[in-house]
């Protein structure tokens, strides 16, 4: 029989081990206290010599079977587009490209992710004010039932975590990539060395598309309503080391990255030399080293224990591998779970109001663990671009962040006049990586449909060659900005549970009207360049109507806000849970941080490093309540 | 076979050698410059053309494929792969038996899928789900919840999403359920033969129906109705699958999915002494076209220090 087993008590809880919970468990062993650090992961220890040298190459396994990501017969989700349909759930893994598989293990859903980390500008931390400020009425006008807030803290107040974020997982790009980037001209200030950050390693070589791509931002025209006066084109940000690297402070050791193109982007592999950022290759090693931390691994947790008394998550309680209970007592709890996982397991625990969805906006009340889901793309498989370019390369099956490819930042943000326009925000385009994924993904792209049957000797035929184009495809999907609104949210499954019998997490969303407004747009934009490029046949592909989808490419974001309220947000600024309802001067001992929390509408597909900052924050922050707790000063 | 000549049989025997085999398939020296005599030279290319063979019938059989299934599959994919002059197809790349294994293994099991009930399946008029009971479990967590609830909305999930197999089938069983429903439909009045009797047009055809959701009433054996669009996904995706996978699969054998496509497979510049980088493919201005290795290869080539 199962037993429950006590565990020591610690000053701190990490729940998960990827990303947000590495940083957080490193920093917060490491200070001079010598504060006893856990945190407990439902997957295993990965180790990239030894599990991924020579059983990754395999696009079956990996794209299909997803071995090294979380188990569906455990843990699956319920999707639907809107509050009023039954919400189906996640059955299987499919190819090409789908984006429900969760991470598994130390390290989480950085296997598989591409790697690309460009930071979010001032206009993302601040875009309800500026757009009420710049557009007045226009939010209503484009999304009436939007849900948008503005962050607690502008570009400058995580800047700092930035840099230092840069520095752990180890960045490469540059922020002066222009061949023509004048002083007078728009040049990113946010990321200039006006605020003394610099990445830390060189940009990745680039593809020769890449390098046409380049060529053509610079000689094409700007759209009209453009504050540039000509694009701005430079190398990918990616979290893929491009040389040996000793990350800062830490010291740990990082091999540089070797264009196997067997990496992130449309298959999804994971890295077999560690030069793709991933908290088991850069932070959790830090935290070992001090001798304060331990890790817990194949342990699935599955409540907190909320004390209503003293407003405080007293224990975590997990599963073993044999079906045992423990219980994991501790002074700070800090969630660091990916996604839905996060809500989830504060909806299963009572931490927190629950967002209830009464038909129209939220009313005082009604919760926030849950409010504003958003996506941190646009439909792939929606607005797109393509055309026909004569260019004899190999193709390179990797994504745009493991190397070769140039982005603009110029269509992001409020970057261009939106007075005229029926959409806020826009997009990072970028073009580098093309005939991507392996020859499933490649041959299956779109996926097999009643218009793309894959059936017969003319579908064969297209296929002759392909990595080897002399003329080839070459296609941007602007990545259109998405706004939370009040109709999408996570909440819990009323009839599916998971292995244990626990309620799964249900994803109410579907594509906003300014997703699609601004993908029609950009995809204008795009076309301009890849004529200029020389492509021939460009075409712009017509939005599709609204159907139930599952938001195929989907990073969900958002959900469980932190921000400046506490009636509409869930975390305070150093992303502590705020005390609803109860004196003020105390402070709960709950601090969580990742793509869920964050207050979405941000336009660069990266919410992974959107949230590095916060989870930086969020170690502040606890070190500061494990001296003095209570309510954090915003 | 009996009528072609030692060499050229050699050269068959080869080629239809599984992807297992690939490498050794291709690199024995059958003609050694040391052999003396043409006599030793045949022994010796004898000798491994048999090995080759024993193990070429070790690797062909079915796990799980029925005699009927097999008799019907094989068309099937030769009709969405064909061999033609463009290239090999299906045929030659084994598909049927990377689908034999993917069925008899996890795959058919639908071991990685999450398969707890209820079970609604979406089609084109809306799912008004009467009363689906709620959970004990919710209920626990929210006792003044309603013990079951109903729902409206039409619910077409995006054909090979992760949502629209909503089938209370592990995939073997939905296989055996869409085979037999194929061949029911190509007996029928519309096609009046067996699959394997229907032209190549009219094989094709056949396939193109079940993609444009034809015929209405897609039975199989005992009258079970599948969505004729949810295995004529399969039908599709398998076959791509078995034609592009890494041969350890069974399929794609001696790689020639891979040569077709022009994919290097585990080749990253160097598997036979290219003398390449991974680096210098991604930025090279020209096409570059490898023989291919596989993933067994380039194990074998890193367990040997290479």
């Amino acid at each position: 029989m199962s037993s429950v087993i006590m565990e020591p008590h610690k000053d701190l809880v990490c729940l998960g081990a990827g990303f947000m919970s590495g940083l957080v468990a490193a920093e917060v062993a490491r200070d001079s206290h010598n504060y006893q650090v856990v945190a407990i992961t439902k997957g295993p220890w990965w180790d990239y010599v030894s599990d991924f040298s020579t059983t990754k190459y395999d696009e079956w396994g990996v794209g299909l079977g997803r071995k090294y990501d979380s188990p569906l017969p455990v843990q699956s989700t319920t999707i639907r587009n809107s509050p009023t349909q039954f919400a189906l759930p996640v059955r299987r893994y499919t190819m090409p490209i789908q984006y429900h598989a969760l991470g598994h293990g130390v390290g989480g859903a950085a296997q598989h992710y591409g790697g690309t980390m460009g930071r979010q500008g001032p206009w993302g931390y601040q875009q309800k004010t500026l757009t009420d400020t710049n557009y007045p009425g226009k939010l209503t006008n484009i999304q009436s039932n939007n849900d948008l807030q503005d962050w607690p803290l502008d570009y400058a107040g995580y800047e700092p975590y930035y840099h230092k974020w840069e520095l752990v997982y180890g960045l490469c790009g540059t922020n002066n990539g222009s061949p023509n980037d004048t002083s007078s001209d728009l040049n990113y200030p946010w990321m200039d060395s006006s605020y003394g950050s610099k990445y830390p390693m060189p940009p990745h070589p680039l593809t020769q598309v890449a390098q046409q791509f380049q060529s053509a931002c610079l000689a094409t025209p700007p759209p009209q309503g453009a504050k540039f006066t000509s694009y701005h084109p430079f190398p990918h940000v990616s979290s893929l080391a491009s040389q040996p690297y000793t990350n800062v402070p830490y010291g740990v050791p990082v091999n540089p990255c070797v264009y196997d193109g067997y990496c992130g982007g449309n298959c999804n592999y994971a890295c077999e030399t560690g030069a793709k950022a991933n908290a088991a290759y850069r932070t959790i090693p830090a935290a070992m080293a001090t001798g304060n931390f331990k890790l817990v691994t194949n342990a699935y947790i599955f409540r907190l224990v909320w004390d209503a008394t003293s407003h405080t998550v007293t224990e975590a309680h997990y599963y073993d591998a044999q079906g045992n209970v423990h219980i994991q007592p501790g002074t700070v709890f800090f969630n660091g779970m990916w996604g839905y996982n996060m809500i989830r397991i504060m909806l299963l625990s009572g931490v927190g109001v629950p967002y209830v969805f009464n038909s129209g906006p939220p009313q005082s009340g009604s919760g926030s663990v849950g409010r504003g889901l958003t996506n941190g793309y646009a439909p792939y498989t929606g607005t797109s671009v393509t055309g026909t370019l004569n260019l004899g390369a190999n193709s390179y099956s990797a994504g745009n962040a493991s190397g070769g490819s140039v982005d603009i930042y110029d269509l992001m943000d409020d970057n261009f006049d939106h007075t005229n326009l029926n959409f806020i925000g826009g997009a990072q385009i970028g073009l580098g990586g093309y005939a991507g994924g392996g020859p499933g993904n490649i041959t299956l792209a779109g996926g097999v449909s009643p218009s793309n049957t894959g059936v017969g000797g003319t579908f064969k035929a297209k296929q002759k060659d392909r990595y080897l184009p002399t003329t080839t495809g070459v296609g941007a999907t602007p990545f259109a900005p998405d706004i939370p609104t009040y109709d999408h949210y996570v909440d819990l499954d009323p009839h599916y549970t998971d292995i244990y019998g626990d309620p799964l997490s249900r994803l109410t969303y579907d594509w906003t009207d300014n997703m699609y407004n601004g993908a029609t747009y950009l995809a204008t934009v795009v076309a301009a360049i890849l004529t200029k490029m020389g492509a021939s046949n460009v075409k712009v592909a017509t939005t599709p109507p609204k159907v139930h989808n599952d938001w195929w490419g989907h990073h969900l974001r958002g959900g469980c806000r932190i921000g400046k309220d506490p009636a509409s947000s869930v975390f305070n600024s150093w992303n502590q849970h705020w005390l609803v309802g109860s004196p003020s001067t105390i402070g709960t001992n709950y601090f969580a941080a990742g793509e869920i929390t964050n207050t979405a509408g941000d336009t660069v597909p990266s919410g992974t490093h959107v949230a590095g900052p916060q989870s930086w924050r969020a170690a502040e922050g606890i070190k500061q309540y494990l001296m003095s707790p209570g309510l954090l000063t915003p | 076979m009996s009528k072609t000549t030692r060499r050229e049989f050699l050269k068959i025997g080869l080629a239809a050698a599984g992807g297992a085999l690939a490498a050794s398939g291709v690199e024995i020296p059958l003609f050694s410059a040391k052999d003396s005599s043409m006599q030793t030279q045949l022994n010796s290319a004898n000798t491994q053309l048999i090995n080759l063979q024993n193990q070429l019938k070790t690797v062909t059989g079915f796990l799980t494929l029925n005699v009927k299934e097999q008799a019907l599959l094989e068309p099937i994919v030769e009709t969405i792969i064909p061999s033609d002059s463009s290239g090999p197809g299906a045929k030659e790349a084994g598909v049927i038996y990377f689908i034999d294994r993917q069925l008899a293994g996890d795959y058919g099991q639908s071991a990685n899928m999450f398969m707890d009930g209820p079970f609604a399946i979406p089609s084109s008029s809306p799912i008004v789900a009467p009363g689906i009971p709620t959970s004990k479990a919710y209920l626990a967590l929210y006792p003044s919840a309603p013990t079951s609830m109903t729902y409206s909305g039409t619910v077409v999930p995006r054909v090979g999403s992760g949502i629209n197999y909503q089938y209370p089938l592990n995939l073997r069983a939905f296989w055996k359920s869409g085979l037999e429903a194929v061949q029911n439909y190509a007996k029928s009045s519309t096609y009046g033969a067996t699959f394997q009797k229907l032209s190549a047009d009219k094989q094709l055809a056949l396939l193109l129906d079940l993609w444009a959701g034809k015929p209405a009433s897609f039975a199989d054996d005992f009258g079970n109705i599948i969505r004729p669009v949810d295995f004529a996904y399969e039908l599709s995706f398998m076959t791509w699958a078995g034609f592009t996978m890494d041969p350890l699969y069974g399929g794609n054998q001696n790689m020639v999915g891979w040569q077709y496509m022009g994919f290097n497979g585990v080749n990253l510049g160097n598997a036979y002494g290219e003398g390449l980088s991974q680096k210098d493919l991604m930025i090279a201005t020209t096409p570059t076209r490898l023989k291919p290795a596989s993933l067994a290869q380039y194990q074998q080539a890193a367990n040997g220090g290479a």
